[in-house]
């Protein structure tokens, strides 16, 4: 059978675009959006453990939580900000603060109004202790300047698109349900209260999440649905079959098997896109622990990188729908991306000769030197990435153990206890660099015990400089200059590095408009979603 | 038959301890820990939040100590408090146990009806082409993985005929009335107790067939035979009854399976039991929910062992006499 692969995937959203223009209808603003109806809608994940979690938790409980409470501004697929709960915000010409206008006349959904009180409180006792930390480092308070207006004050230049990302990023809740209590065990997690275009409606567990149209949503005609329900089926293949039998009509975040895609667009019913996932692209990356003498050394480091074909990764793992990587920073990241840094071929042959050139010849079939392989087991790609990986090894010589631990253990392994010499794991980043993609490779960025952050113990005084550089330019000029010289450093001496950014997929009825435009499609409130029914 | 009683609730104590014990050294054992999940969702990083959470999920004493305070909690009737999902223990496993309870024993009770009939049929017809087509499909539905039945019947039925939905436990949305919500909950309930209830109905149409072979054979029957007695009413009071044992066996062990749910079947169907929320306690070593479930699924096996010992005594007059 033919396989559904990102180049025909591709082609065919093409040539759809294609047929679309010369039909002389824009793509996407050829209808008006009409109000009314339900929409079933699922992702490729499993059930949130639950609705809301205040320090995060992951895409599961970012879904949910994100139709119901909302940031202060957004962020749209062009990369640029909307006024959400903030009407405006402006830096000083110092970017030592920023004054934040706040929306009037916004009520929260159970009757109570949106006060300056609500924002102090977040940014005070929520966003800086609690959700986004290393990215407010600078952070020394926010006070009212005015009736609906506060002033948020750093010790250190912020950059404009840096803030406002943390501001389109952290979620605003309510102070009189979270003042005095502990957050991660408050009731209001799973029975959120907020300022969103959907009111929480009924969560059964194991089956769905519903939500009701907010009639006193603060933007006037939207949202557009009467009723938003979150469905979760464990098994991919039955959301395929709910798709065709209309019990889904729209699923994020690779909602079904790859080879049912082409099925269901080929039954004129469904959309692909792989658009809306602008801030939180996937990839799939390799690290090698410093720690281990051997591959400490880079010599070592990128004959490995010579030994691996990306494109194997690519088409045999990904089954096409992902793309090789080229840089620490994915293409997907259009602001601070540079494919323009050192690139290793696949040559297993000069890969042999530079690992004899780094102290570790071959002598009588004996190997070169062995490597713990830990293929982290969040995602089953990396157990067939870890596969690939041993197999490419002792090919040029280098004995290798692989393991692919469960979820738990792979932190535990990897940022717990640094107990392997190459892993293979994943990161999803959002536009911005710092501070989530910058902790992969700082010196800073080492915290034992900490997920997702610098397990590889990669410390380079060159590249803290860049990235401390970067954390307070305000030129967004030099600062994608800054950015390029991130990528080239760590092209050079590849701690880690992407090996496949990973393409997701929505698959959504014909009747579900307004999600073209989304950065986030799975974080973003829905309020734009329409049925034409 | 209250001494069997008795007898059944007073080893239960010992038993459930057991249960406790184990299962908390094993979780114990298990590489990565609760708050390895929670900190890694969650990004914590500050030593000082760390040490907050470790209080918080009582992780800061030593592990005799939290097994103590765990039995002791457990004999006031407490499991325990979820802390992934903001909720007590016992509200978690509650609020999936009615879905399981019902997939579990209407699929128990389709296959011991199917089953039984099946292998009485096949038994009474041996040797014929009925009995080769019974045993036919007996070895087909043993054989047939689950999780591809389930997509057959969801293509079948679901996709191409429309006649039942593909998953879920009701309609979302609307007030049907109690009886629309009953006729809701069958319609849903059709096709994942099919899938269940057709394996486990293979096992007992295989049993129940050799079993009624070797009853008809026996010197009593041919007895109840002389005696000129009805082929039916020797079928029935004499061959059937004394025939159901081991099937009886067979559903206890089954009983005492009821609560694990089927991580598969519930997967399939969107079915909202308790193997999906199992599995997802132990991914996510959630040891509170985990030792929760295995502490009333011991309860529910002490409870079944039970049942299926009454049910002799009542089948076989010689054990009640023991």
């Amino acid at each position: 059978m033919k396989r559904f692969g990102r180049r025909t995937f591709l082609t065919f959203v093409s040539a759809s675009a294609a047929l679309l223009q010369l039909s002389g209808l824009p793509a996407a603003q050829a209808q008006t959006p009409k109000n009314g109806g339900t929409l079933v809608a699922t992702w490729g994940g499993f059930e949130p453990q639950a609705l809301f979690v205040p320090a995060g938790g992951g895409g599961a409980p970012e879904f949910t939580s994100t139709k119901v409470l909302e940031p202060m501004l957004t962020l749209d697929s062009d990369l640029n900000f909307h006024p959400a709960l903030a009407t405006d915000v402006t830096p000083a010409s110092d970017f030592l603060s920023y004054k934040i206008k706040i929306r009037e006349g916004v009520t929260w959904h159970d009757g109570k109004p949106l006060t300056v009180d609500d924002i102090i409180f977040n940014a005070d006792k929520y966003w800086k202790p609690v959700v986004a930390g290393p990215a407010l480092q600078f952070y020394t308070g926010i006070k009212q300047t005015g009736p609906n207006e506060v002033t948020v004050s750093f010790s250190q230049p912020t950059p404009e698109f840096f803030f406002k990302s943390v501001l389109a990023r952290v979620l605003v809740i309510p102070k009189h349900l979270y003042d005095g209590k502990e957050f991660a065990t408050n009731p209001a997690n799973n029975v959120p209260i907020g300022t969103g275009p959907f009111k929480f409606k009924e969560w059964v567990r194991g089956s769905h999440v519903a939500y009701t149209k907010n009639e006193n949503y603060w933007n006037k005609g939207e949202p557009h649905l009467d009723n938003l329900i979150i469905r979760y089926w464990r098994d991919p293949s039955s959301r395929t079959a709910a798709m065709e039998a209309g019990e889904l009509q729209m699923g994020v975040f690779n909602p079904v098997p790859a080879a049912d895609i082409k099925r269901l667009v080929d039954s004129g019913k469904f959309v692909a896109s792989s658009s809306g996932y602008l801030t939180s692209a996937w990839a799939s990356t390799i690290e090698f622990n410093s720690r281990n003498p051997i591959v400490k050394d880079p010599l070592v480091r990128k004959a490995i990188m010579h030994a691996i074909d990306k494109n194997f990764v690519v088409d045999v793992v990904f089954s096409g729908r992902a793309k090789a990587g080229k840089s620490f920073v994915s293409s997907t990241n259009t602001k601070f991306h540079t494919g323009d840094v050192e690139q290793y071929k696949f040559d297993p042959e000069l890969a042999k000769k530079m690992l004899d050139q780094a102290g570790y010849p071959s002598k009588n079939g004996a190997p070169r030197f062995s490597v713990k392989l830990v293929a982290a087991g969040w995602f089953p790609e990396n157990g067939r990435i870890g596969q690939y990986v041993k197999q490419q090894l002792e090919d040029i010589g280098v004995a290798v153990e692989l393991t692919v631990p469960d979820r738990p253990t792979s932190f535990k392994v990897i940022y717990g206890d640094y107990a392997f010499d190459i892993a293979v794991g994943n990161h999803a980043a959002p536009v911005e660099l710092v501070p989530v993609q910058t902790n992969y490779v700082t010196t800073s960025g080492i915290l034992k015990g900490v997920p997702f952050r610098n397990a590889n113990g990669y410390s380079n005084p060159e590249l803290d400089a860049v990235v401390a550089k970067l954390a307070v330019e305000t030129d967004e000029t030099k600062r994608t200059d800054l950015a390029r010289q991130f990528q080239t450093i760590l092209a050079r001496d590849v701690p880690i590095t992407i090996l496949a950014e990973i393409e997701s997929i929505t698959v959504a009825s014909k009747q579900v408009k307004g999600y073209e435009h989304l950065a986030n499609v799975l974080a973003d409130s829905w309020s734009t979603i329409w049925l034409d029914r | 038959m209250r001494r069997i009683i008795l007898r059944r609730l007073l080893q239960a104590i010992p038993l459930i301890l057991g249960v406790i014990v184990l299962n908390f050294a094993l979780i114990q054992m298990a590489p990565g820990t609760m708050l390895d999940v929670i900190t890694s969702e969650q990004q914590v990083s500050d030593p000082e939040q760390l040490e907050h959470l470790r209080r918080l999920y009582g992780m800061d004493q030593p592990s005799i100590v939290q097994l103590w305070n765990y039995i002791l909690s457990v004999f006031r009737l407490d499991l325990g408090y979820s802390y992934r999902h903001g909720a007590p223990v016992i509200d978690v496993i509650t609020a999936h146990l009615p879905a399981t309870l019902i997939l579990m024993l209407t699929s128990i009770l389709l296959a011991a009806i199917v089953g039984v009939a099946a292998g009485v049929a096949s038994s009474l017809k041996v040797n014929t082409i009925w009995d080769a087509l019974i045993s036919l499909c007996a070895v087909f539905f043993f054989a047939a993985p689950t999780f591809w039945l389930g997509i057959m019947l969801i293509i079948i039925f679901s996709v191409h005929l429309g006649w039942f939905p593909v998953g879920g436990m009701r309609t979302i949305g609307g007030d049907p009335g109690l009886f629309g919500a009953t006729l809701d909950l069958l319609r849903h309930l059709a096709l994942p107790a099919i899938t269940l209830g057709l394996f486990y109905a293979a096992i007992y149409a295989r049993v129940m067939r050799a079993s009624m072979l070797e009853v008809q054979g026996l010197d009593f029957v041919r007895t109840a035979r002389a005696k000129g007695l009805s082929p039916f009413r020797v079928t029935v009071a004499h061959v059937l009854r004394n025939a159901l044992l081991p099937v009886v066996t067979l559903l206890g062990l089954q009983l005492s399976t009821v609560l694990g749910g089927s991580v598969v079947v519930e997967a399939v169907f969107n079915w909202p039991g308790i193997g999906s929320l199992m599995v997802d306690a132990v991914m996510s070593r959630n040891y509170p929910v985990v030792l929760g479930i295995f502490v009333l699924s011991a309860c529910v096996v002490i409870v079944a062992n039970l049942i299926v010992d009454l049910a002799y005594a009542r089948l076989d007059p010689r054990i009640r006499a023991r």
